[in-house]
């Protein structure tokens, strides 16, 4: 196979990736250290790990880890079970598409964050208001993306079918489902970032758990460790989701010539 | 009377053009009788209807008037097309894009796979079955295309412009190669080209077309000896039919106004 670029191994990601981090932590400790930055605005690596050390060990951060996760899995995979065969049938039939596309575009149009406090009204602070608000987050751009890739399926590709005799569920099965797997493959990633920011939203604007209400709750005590400490951890779990898609995306690619 | 494979009569094809009550004559009125097993190219520059005929044929488009009879004789109730290019679907291997035709007639997958074996060699793609098309090279990728067609065991095999998109010497080796495949497995071919002399080599006749309104201004039998080599192109007698088609579609248009009826 041809490479557009000059090949590079995992290890090297690895490598590259751990001294970017490394890197950036200690240019802000040392700028922290040597008073450049002001302790208290953004506090430091060392004290964010003394913190992070005290709470993880004394077990008060497990709930709200746990309780994020929880509302991200489950408003997550609803999104994808329904955005992804939904956005394929409107995809595929026009009839259905004039029939909700208006709809689901004005839904989309709604910021999510101003319909949080109807939906704390009708479903309650626990579990099943996280999961709706992380639901509508990631259904869009799930919904958009995978709709986007049935419509720019190749007609030569569907010709084939027609020119064979096949059927026009069969041309459904077997042109516009596997030449969409890429657009639902990336959709499922803008569709979890999304999910994420639905879990940072509602759990700041209404929750007594979460990672969110940890961090607005230090934020009103203005314990910016604390606060940096919850942030981090979005990311790292940011960045977990990401590998997981990799490894998803990978399973799904053989069929298509790697640039790398 | 001789059978014929093919028979078409008066077809037409007019095109109502989008935002606009003009109407684009792309075929008028076509006869043509395809003796079965034989050769069979349809010549013309571009804009000729070939294309737009063969996907009559084949069933894709709806003529605006005319017949045409097909004697039913292989085992496919459909004609099968090989397309010119990205004709393959990247996301099966070779095997699976062969036996697709076969899935498309209902024939259960692993069945279809079994069965498309046997013209995975015929094409000469022997080993290649689990490579994907973007493994294979563009002569490759059009010698899958043709056991696609193959397989499903065609009344006609319709092919439209299949080595357009290769490079010349891979051209001459795909015409030599069709030839030899066509001889083991005897079908009727309907072949679209806008080259002299691929429709020469291939063919037993040529049937040249041209084009505003598309349609047939001679039909030309070549009587060269078969199995043809490809050395047969440098012979006098090849010349001689190359330069006859060239003069004939070099022919001013006989009616230039008729693009708009």
């Amino acid at each position: 196979m041809t490479r557009l670029f000059p090949p590079y191994s995992t290890a090297e990601r690895l490598f590259y990736g751990v001294i970017g981090f490394v890197a950036v932590i200690g240019v802000w400790e040392a700028a922290v250290q040597s008073g450049l930055l002001a302790k208290a605005l953004l506090s430091y690596p060392s004290r964010i790990w003394t913190v992070a050390l005290l709470d993880f060990g004394s077990g008060a951060m497990w709930p709200h880890v746990w309780t994020s996760f929880e509302e991200f899995a489950y408003g997550f995979v609803v999104s994808l079970v329904i955005g992804i065969p939904l956005g394929l049938l409107i995809g595929w039939f026009p009839r259905l598409d004039h029939l909700l596309s208006a709809l689901l575009a004005g839904l989309n149009a709604t910021p999510n964050v101003a319909l949080i406090p109807l939906i704390v009204v009708i479903a309650g602070l626990g579990l099943q208001s996280k999961v709706i608000v992380v639901f509508l987050s990631a259904f869009f751009a799930i919904l958009v993306t995978t709709y986007t890739g049935v419509r720019s399926v190749a007609r030569r590709h569907l010709e084939i079918t027609r020119s064979f005799g096949g059927s026009r569920w069969l041309a459904f099965r077997t042109v516009a489902i596997p030449s969409t797997v890429p657009f639902m493959i990336s959709g499922t990633r803008v569709g979890a970032g999304r999910a994420l920011v639905g879990v940072v939203s509602a759990e700041i604007l209404a929750a007594n758990t979460g990672l969110g209400f940890y961090i607005s709750l230090y934020g009103t005590f203005l314990d910016t460790p604390r606060v940096m400490l919850g942030i981090l951890l979005f990311g790292v779990i940011g960045l977990l989701i990401g590998e997981v898609i990799r490894l998803l995306e990978r399973r799904f690619d053989a069929w298509r010539p790697s640039i790398h | 009377m001789t059978e014929f494979a093919l028979s078409a009569r008066g077809v037409q094809m007019e095109y109502r053009e989008r935002h606009s009550t003009e109407r684009l004559l792309a075929i008028e009125n076509i006869d043509l009788d395809v003796e079965e097993g034989s050769f069979v190219s349809l010549l013309g520059p571009s804009g000729c209807g070939k294309s737009t005929f063969l996907k009559i044929v084949n069933g894709l488009l709806l003529a605006t008037a005319g017949e045409i009879k097909i004697r039913r004789t292989g085992q496919a109730r459909e004609n099968a097309m090989v397309f010119q290019d990205a004709a393959l679907f990247p996301w099966y291997s070779v095997l699976e894009n062969v036996a697709y035709g076969l899935v498309c007639a209902g024939v259960a997958r692993r069945e279809a796979r079994r069965r498309a074996e046997p013209y995975i060699e015929l094409v000469g793609l022997r080993g290649f079955g689990h490579k994907y098309p973007y493994q294979l090279s563009g002569g490759m990728q059009q010698r899958a295309n043709l056991a696609r067609a193959l397989a499903v065991d065609p009344p006609i095999l319709l092919m439209d412009e299949p080595f357009a998109s290769l490079d010349a010497q891979t051209r001459e080796l795909m015409q030599a190669e069709l030839l030899r495949i066509w001889n083991a497995a005897r079908k009727t071919v309907v072949f679209v080209t806008h080259q002299i002399d691929e429709a020469v080599y291939l063919s037993d006749r040529v049937v040249v077309m041209a084009a505003r309104p598309g349609r047939i201004v001679a039909d030309i039998p070549i009587d060269l000896r078969r199995p043809r080599q490809l050395d047969v192109k440098l012979t006098p007698e090849f010349a001689a039919y190359e330069q006859r088609i060239w003069s004939l579609i070099q022919q001013p248009r006989a009616a230039p106004d008729a693009a708009t009826a």
